[in-house]
């Protein structure tokens, strides 16, 4: 083996890979840091702060306890009403939410609005953009009894008045509309992306064979939609689950209890110093959140292979 | 023929009535700002004001002890800033994973950045304050930068321009032995405007808007933006109406101009950060 002789000795192999790649990882350096400083290591203190004490979570030793916050949140009445009160918020509000977004889509994209539909994509996409709180702070105010806009068009139009966030039967509702005015934006633009890749010839095809609307939609549109039915779903799905600012903005958890979602109760608990049992109700809603998505995710995947 | 005149026109009649819907909340909103008390309680729905009044913004200019300049300007710095910071970092960080995935530790830092931002961003915040508390950096302006620079949809966008690139592009460029530095800066570099012009736009978009890491590093009004400021006073006892809108009008108004100016660069690159993601 007489050429091994003149191969490159291993520590100049090195040097070469080093040269080549210390660029990539210097680039990559800031990258890593961020997101193991202010991310990794956050999410995993999280979780370490689940296991233990609440009042020695801070402390340099602090006291493992096991699964004790966690059986704790379980047994609290608070969070499980809290629990059920985000799930069925979620599924109405996902439903709501991407039902008129996608109708909203389709509308948008109809040829009778052939002229002039990107200033209507504009103004529902404005909301996405600007600042979460001062959109949600505009709906208190305008839900407001004495000199709230709702009421006084409600009442121009000789309509009886919306209880609106001060009430138990109808908070429920008139947060879902301020969200939805603040979120339904981006499902619609996702939707309407779609609806510009769609396959007009098989409209037309459709169209020949006489089909209905609603066959034809059930039929040709509606599977043709089907990423954007899925990134929505997803993005949905996430983003209602972990509700949060339009509580803190409007109802800060009231009236009652009636918009105690799981984020903002784990929030009360953490400012109350109860870190144990605040990570620990983080990281059930984490972990919820994951299956879901990842479940929603594979189910689509599912369905494109048959 | 008239029959689809007569559709055309409850078309574009029922997008419109869809689009005050989205609209009117900033109309209302500006429109309160500069009302005085009586137009508001006879007139909530007049939108133009038969007078107009600047008691409102004269009203805010100090907020708990702290001037509407500190907060105007530690909005600005603080979005700034961490917008500066996101765009180096994700850049680079998307460039280096992009051109060598296989690079010991690259694969365990993509599959930790898709956890972070999977991670509820509220859920995430929380234990910041412990990371905060543990770098000594709560209460600081560093800190609430250094958390605001680590971008969701930044790194997908980037990731998403340089899958773009032809890979003749370079691999010629690597024939003629430049250097890893020089490709990026001579040859990807001049092709990446447009990415960074998106980049930059959506992210100062979030960053002006957040508000929620904000108010957890701080330890005090003096390092609050205006939205944390506006959430402030929203919540204080004996609210100032008008205020509180004249404050939100500020905090709303230079988003607005900012999106309606750059629209385009802004919606499909949400988008195209979203399908990516």
């Amino acid at each position: 083996m007489t050429t091994r002789a003149n191969a490159p000795s291993v520590s100049v192999l090195a040097r070469r890979w080093l040269g080549e790649n210390a660029t990539f990882y210097l680039f990559a350096a800031p990258f890593a840091a961020l997101t193991i400083v202010m991310g990794l290591w956050p999410i995993a203190l999280s979780i370490q702060t689940s296991f233990t004490e609440s009042y020695t979570a801070l402390s340099p030793q602090p006291t493992y306890v096991g699964f004790a916050n966690y059986i704790e949140v379980f047994g609290d009445p608070v969070f499980t009403k809290s629990a059920w009160l985000t799930l069925r918020y979620t599924v109405l509000a996902v439903v709501l939410n991407l039902v008129i977004a996608l109708f909203y889509a389709m509308f948008l994209s109809s040829v009778l609005l052939s002229r002039g539909a990107w200033i209507f994509k504009l103004c529902c996409f404005l909301p996405v953009v600007t600042p979460d709180v001062a959109g949600y702070i505009v709906w208190k105010w305008m839900y407001s009894g004495d000199f709230g806009a709702v009421n006084a068009a409600l009442t121009a139009l000789g309509l009886p008045e919306f209880g609106g966030v001060s009430q138990v039967s109808t908070v429920t509702l008139a947060i879902l509309i301020a969200e939805m005015w603040y979120h339904v934006g981006f499902y619609v633009v996702i939707f309407l992306a779609n609806f510009a890749m769609l396959d007009r010839t098989l409209d037309e095809a459709a169209h020949l064979d006489k089909a209905g609307f609603w066959r034809k939609f059930t039929r040709v549109t509606l599977p043709q939609l089907r990423p954007a039915i899925t990134i929505n779903s997803i993005y949905a799905l996430i983003q209602f689950l972990k509700t949060f600012t339009v509580v803190v903005v409007i109802t800060k958890g009231g009236p009652g209890t009636a918009t105690n979602f799981v984020s903002y109760y784990a929030y009360r608990q953490f400012d109350q110093a109860q870190y144990g049992t605040a990570t620990a109700m983080a990281t059930i809603l984490f972990s919820v959140i994951m299956v879901l998505a990842f479940a929603l995710y594979w189910y689509n995947q599912r369905r494109d292979w048959r | 023929m008239s029959r689809d005149t007569a559709l055309r026109i409850a078309a574009y009649g029922l997008a419109i009535a869809v689009s005050a819907f989205f609209v009117f909340p900033y109309l209302w909103m500006i429109s309160a700002s500069f009302k005085s008390t009586e137009a508001i309680l006879t007139e909530p729905l007049q939108l133009i004001p038969d007078s107009l009044s600047f008691k409102a913004y004269r009203d805010i200019a100090v907020m708990s002890g702290v001037g509407l300049g500190t907060y105007v300007w530690n909005s600005l710095w603080i979005t700034l800033a961490s917008t500066v910071i996101t765009l180096l970092s994700t850049g680079f960080g998307a460039y280096a994973l992009y051109r060598a995935p296989k690079l010991p530790g690259f694969g365990l830092l993509r599959v930790g950045f898709l956890l972070v931002i999977m991670y509820p961003y509220m859920l995430l915040v929380m234990p910041v304050y412990l990371v905060m508390f543990k770098l000594g950096l709560l209460g600081t302006v560093t800190g609430i930068i250094l958390f605001l620079s680590v971008g969701p949809i930044q790194f997908f966008l980037f990731e998403q321009f340089f899958r773009s690139i032809p890979r003749e592009v370079i691999e010629a460029a690597r024939m003629d032995r430049a250097s890893e530095t020089r490709i990026l800066f001579r040859v990807v570099a001049p092709m990446a405007r447009p990415v960074v012009v998106t980049v930059t736009l959506i992210t100062i978009l979030l960053n002006w808007a957040q508000w929620f890491p904000i108010l957890v590093i701080s330890r005090s009004t003096d390092t609050y933006t205006l939205p944390v400021a506006l959430l402030s006073l929203n919540s204080e006892l004996g609210v100032n109406f008008q205020g509180i809108m004249a404050l939100a009008t500020l905090t709303t108004l230079p988003v607005i101009l900012v999106y309606l100016a750059t629209q385009k660069y802004v919606i499909e690159g949400m988008i195209s950060g979203a399908v990516k993601g």
